[in-house]
């Protein structure tokens, strides 16, 4: 009796029906979920001479509705989305750092040089001096302040490398052992595919991308190869490499990753190629912004304590000695790579604050005194000749020692300029307010000459002779003679009025008309405690262009930093959005193939419960023939 | 275009949380009364905000510096009006001792009145800002500038001039040295003075004179008029030992000119009498003031045309002496007035600046409440449509008829 057979069919097919329909609603909200359904096929139909009955129906499979297609570019959009979300948040908190610009690094490089107005308006006042100190102090405080914020920043960001590369592993392991389970379990069942393992798989490959840029293969077994970056594998049929974070040979306090090998070694990668997702993000938001920022926030460190250093060298404090360092000057960092063989030494040291760059550098060995310098800002070699120092953007780069071929070394001039920085003076009479010499004129002079005040010729230390007697006798109304210059001045010099005298360190001018006889001293400024000269031009440097190649002011280059992070924290706001918007495109179309429609799956109820009632129907008609034909022998 | 139903929910929940992100960022806006709340809002212009707020500071400490500077300037300005005054009392005593009807006790009377003065000016010149800081002693602002080393004031100080930045690109003098206003003063007319000797015995008093060829005169030589008789004179040039000229006639009062001097001699020069003719040199105001009170310690005798000629000599040096110090003094405090009035105009012209700055500032970082309450309004009508739209929509399902 077909038409038994063909109602049974027809109710299993039903049931198929509404089991898959059921299904699909229980898992309309499970992530990486594909709608299934059934496929239906009709029986082979019987031959009866009069033509063909049919037999029924058979359920041939229940497949997932998938586009690969679709799929592998919510993938690509995924892990786009998470490594521009990931820079987003990271940079995110250095914009925040730097949001207010009534507080922060401005209001206290403002208070300082008010301050050193303070002291230039009245140099002899403790309390002006005392204050001096007192804002040199707040503004190192907040150099320090904001450079451990990136400090933290930085551990955070290792503590996120590392949690990501654990959570890469557990993937990793995941999509190995379904790899497994596929391969068996469509080998066991005819080929028939095991549509929910191989949602959880895609799932997986999905969650990975979030981590990091991830490529699939597919195998003919129906197993998946995955690969990471730019071409490293992951996953290679059912076994899963181990990835592992180790410190940077290059620079101790930051993370890498590695290749975790058998005996606990590990194999280095490319970090450049370690890109997209959240890892990616991360390592992106280091190298190009983080680094970049402390760098420029040192920068600014190191040129203020550089520049006002090397101003207040010149000048001479309340007792009448020399000017010392005013900040402690923080230096350039070499770091040797821990993979060197060669045991020489590089000191690296800044030569001119305004040519210092916000970059950091590599150095390599080639051989014989041949070094290459790589500036890692924008990838600029030069070639150097190591037998003697160099001078490279500022700095000063010399080699000691025997290096090995290869040898690699890397140079990070302002790194730690806003940690390092500090307040060298706690005695406020040790403010050089004064200038260390002084001008004078003899009162019995009968012409109209007048000597200026004269500055001490920088750079320093100052000449040693600065402060020895000079003087210059005026022989006629234009030659005078020089004593006391060293080296001695023989002879008459010819005199031009206006015109700059140097001698012993120091700059002078002598304008009007001289006349025979008279005298000009320079000497040693003993008691100056009123002398301002010095304290006037270190309160000037808030105004001067020293740092940038002379372009930028110390408040000028800070203003670069956050112009910067602004301009980057914008640029990621608005590609992570547009990211966003093209993810919430590509899965919307990618849901319209796959997604559930709890509409549809209601109607596929009726539509099977129906199918199940006339199926059903259709055997209690068969039923009632059976008993049609029973009943006939009664 | 067959829809999933997660799609509804995730694309709503995604519409309101932007809408909400960016309601919440104007309210902030205006809460905070900034339109830029962190460098990503508009990073070229936070970057120029920082810019012109150190430039603002920097405006603002100019002010600060301009005060001090007034400070000091008026402080040095009412000293030298003291001193001013008292150099006219000065003159006016001296002018008073030139009366012949004055006696010997008369002057006298006078030279100790001067004494007070002359302590006096010692005491002005030694002026201190009232921390201990001398005004007039150059950089040497705790040494005492003005010393009496055996009856002869003496200056201590440099010739240092301490400056104060009162603008970008203005330093100004914040302090005088106290050589420039008290000692360095030019006897006789400023180019050359005239002098009798001490043993002349006759009554020739010698004038000023003054510069007829400024080109000649820079020789800087001293002469010396010698007189042959009481009609003749002879001049030499005592620096190169050169005789000028020989057996000049004398006219009391006639003008005596070589190399480019003119002055002239009157009253009755005796045979033997010489008077001097010297570059200027400086003498100070004190020495001004002692040498007046020595000339009038010095008794006249009676009857003496010679000595009574020097006491003229001497007073009409003392004056021109008190003119010329004067002149310094003025000088200077035309000097300390046209800074004063320097500051003042740099004032007006600061706080111009700094209303300018504000003003950029203000543009530049500040919410304009108008744009953000509107915006406000906007978004929150939008967000209220959004989650009411949602609300209708997910509604809508086909179980609700099963």
């Amino acid at each position: 009796m077909s038409i038994f057979a063909a109602g049974v069919s027809a109710l299993n097919a039903a049931q198929a029906g509404l089991a898959t329909a059921a299904h699909n609603i229980a898992n309309a909200n499970t992530p990486g979920f594909n709608r299934q359904e059934v496929l239906l096929g009709a029986r082979q139909a019987q031959n009866t001479g009069a033509g063909f009955l049919g037999q029924g129906v058979d359920v041939s499979t229940v497949k997932r509705v998938y586009d690969e297609f679709l799929s592998g570019q919510v993938m690509q959009e995924q892990g786009q989305s998470n490594y521009l979300t990931t820079y987003y948040t990271q940079i995110k908190q250095l914009d925040n750092m730097l949001a207010d610009s009534n507080a922060g690094l401005t209001p206290a490089l403002q208070e300082f040089f008010s301050a050193a107005n303070g002291v230039a308006n009245t140099p002899e006042s403790q309390a002006a001096r005392q204050t001096l100190l007192g804002s040199a102090q707040a503004l190192v405080a907040n150099f320090q302040s904001l450079n451990q914020r990136l400090t933290d920043i930085n551990n955070s960001v290792n503590g996120q490398i590392s949690s990501s590369v654990t959570t890469i592993n557990g993937y990793a392991q995941q999509i190995a052992a379904l790899n497994q389970n596929i391969v068996r379990a469509q080998a066991t069942f005819n080929g028939q595919p095991p549509n929910d393992l191989l949602d959880q798989r895609d799932q997986l490959i999905s969650q990975l991308n979030q981590e990091i840029k991830a490529s699939v293969i597919k195998q003919s077994d129906g197993s998946y190869n995955v690969f990471i970056g730019t071409g490293q594998s992951l996953v290679v049929g059912d076994k899963a490499f181990t990835l592992r974070s180790v410190q940077s040979l290059s620079d101790p306090a930051k993370l890498e990753v590695a290749y975790a090998g058998s005996g606990g070694t590990t194999t280095r990668l490319q970090q450049s190629s370690l890109q997209g997702g959240n890892l990616g993000g991360l390592m992106t938001f280091r190298d190009q912004s983080l680094d970049a920022a402390q760098n420029a926030l040192g920068r600014v460190a190191m040129g203020l304590a550089g520049t006002f250093n090397a101003q207040h060298q010149l000048g001479q404090d309340l007792r009448g000695a020399l000017g010392g360092n005013f900040f402690a000057q923080p230096v350039p960092v070499v770091n040797n790579n821990t993979a060197n063989t060669g045991s020489a030494v590089i000191g690296a040291s800044v030569s001119s604050y305004a040519a210092l760059t916000t970059s950091d550098y590599s150095l390599r060995f080639n051989g014989g005194t041949a070094y290459t310098l790589t500036r890692l800002s924008d990838n600029t070699v030069t070639a150097l000749n190591l037998s003697t120092p160099q001078t490279v953007d500022g700095l000063a780069i010399s080699a000691s020692g025997t290096p090995a071929v290869g040898d690699s070394y890397t140079i990070r001039p302002s790194v730690n300029g806003a940690r390092d920085i500090a307040l060298a003076l706690t005695d406020s009479a040790k403010i050089a307010a004064a200038a260390p010499m002084r001008t004078g004129e003899a009162l019995i002079n009968a012409g109209t000459g007048k000597i200026s005040a004269g500055t001490v010729n920088a750079p320093p230390p100052v000449n040693g002779n600065l402060q020895a007697l000079v003087s210059i006798a005026f022989t006629s109304a234009n030659t005078f003679t020089v004593t006391g210059a060293v080296p001695p001045v023989v002879g008459a010099v010819s005199y031009t009025a206006g015109a700059p005298i140097s001698y012993n360190g120091w700059t002078t001018q002598i304008s009007g008309a001289p006349a025979a006889g008279d005298t000009f001293t320079v000497s040693i400024n003993n008691n100056a405690s009123a002398d301002n000269r010095n304290a006037l031009l270190l309160a000037g440097l808030q105004i001067q262009n020293t740092l940038e190649g002379g372009t930028a002011s110390y408040q000028g280059a800070y203003a670069q930093l956050v112009s910067q992070v602004g301009n980057k924290t914008r640029e990621m706001e608005v590609t992570s959005l547009a990211q966003a918007g093209m993810l919430r495109q590509t899965v919307q179309a990618q849901q319209s193939l796959s997604g559930v429609n709890l509409d549809e799956e209601a109607a596929d109820l009726l539509r099977y419960q129906r199918a199940y009632q006339a199926a059903g129907k259709a055997m209690q008609i068969a039923n009632t023939m059976f008993d049609t034909l029973l009943n006939l022998g009664r | 275009m067959r829809i999933s139903t997660s799609t509804i929910y995730d694309s709503n929940v995604a519409a309101l949380n932007q809408q909400q992100a960016r309601l919440l960022h104007t309210q902030q806006q205006i809460a905070t009364g900034r339109r830029i709340l962190t460098p990503a809002d508009d990073p070229a212009a936070s970057a120029r905000a920082l810019e012109v707020s150190q430039s603002d500071a920097a405006n603002t400490q100019y002010a600060d510096n301009r005060n001090a500077a007034r400070h000091t300037a008026s402080l040095s300005e009412s000293v030298l009006q003291s001193v001013t005054r008292l150099l006219q009392d000065v003159h006016a005593t001296a002018i008073n001792a030139g009366n012949g009807a004055l006696s010997n006790a008369d002057r006298k009377t006078l030279a100790t009145d001067l004494q007070g003065r002359l302590d006096e000016l010692g005491a002005l010149a030694n002026s201190t800002d009232g921390i201990g800081n001398y005004l007039y002693s150059g950089f040497q602002g705790r040494t005492q500038p003005f010393v009496n080393t055996a009856g002869v004031m003496q200056y201590q100080g440099d010739d240092g001039q301490r400056m104060i930045q009162v603008g970008a690109s203005r330093r100004m003098a914040a302090s005088d040295s106290g050589a420039d206003i008290f000692m360095r003063i030019k006897n006789g007319n400023g180019t050359f003075v005239t002098q009798a000797a001490t043993a002349n015995t006759g009554s020739g008093i010698a004038s000023l004179g003054l510069v007829i060829n400024p080109a000649a005169l820079l020789t800087g030589n001293s002469y010396q008029v010698t007189f042959t008789s009481a009609t003749t004179y002879d001049v030499t040039n005592t620096t190169t030992a050169a005789t000028v000229s020989t057996g000049n006639a004398y006219v009391s009062g006639q003008a005596i000119s070589f190399d480019g001097i003119q002055f002239d001699i009157s009253g009755a020069p005796l045979v033997g009498d010489q008077f001097t003719v010297a570059p200027s040199t400086n003498a100070s105001l004190f020495k001004t003031v002692s040498d007046l009170i020595s000339a009038l310690n010095t008794p006249i005798a009676a009857g003496n045309a010679a000595s009574s000629a020097q006491f003229t000599s001497s007073l009409n040096r003392a004056l021109n002496g008190l003119d010329r110090g004067l002149d310094v003094v003025l000088t200077v405090r035309a000097s300390l007035g046209s800074r004063l009035r320097e500051i003042d105009a740099l004032q007006t012209t600061g706080e111009d600046l700094g209303l300018q700055f504000k003003q950029t500032l203000s543009q530049l970082q500040d919410v304009d409440y108008n744009q953000a309450i509107s915006d406000l309004t906007r978004q929150q009508t939008s967000l209220q449509a959004a989650q009411k739209s949602f609300l209708k929509v997910s509604d809508l399902s086909l179980f609700n008829y099963i």
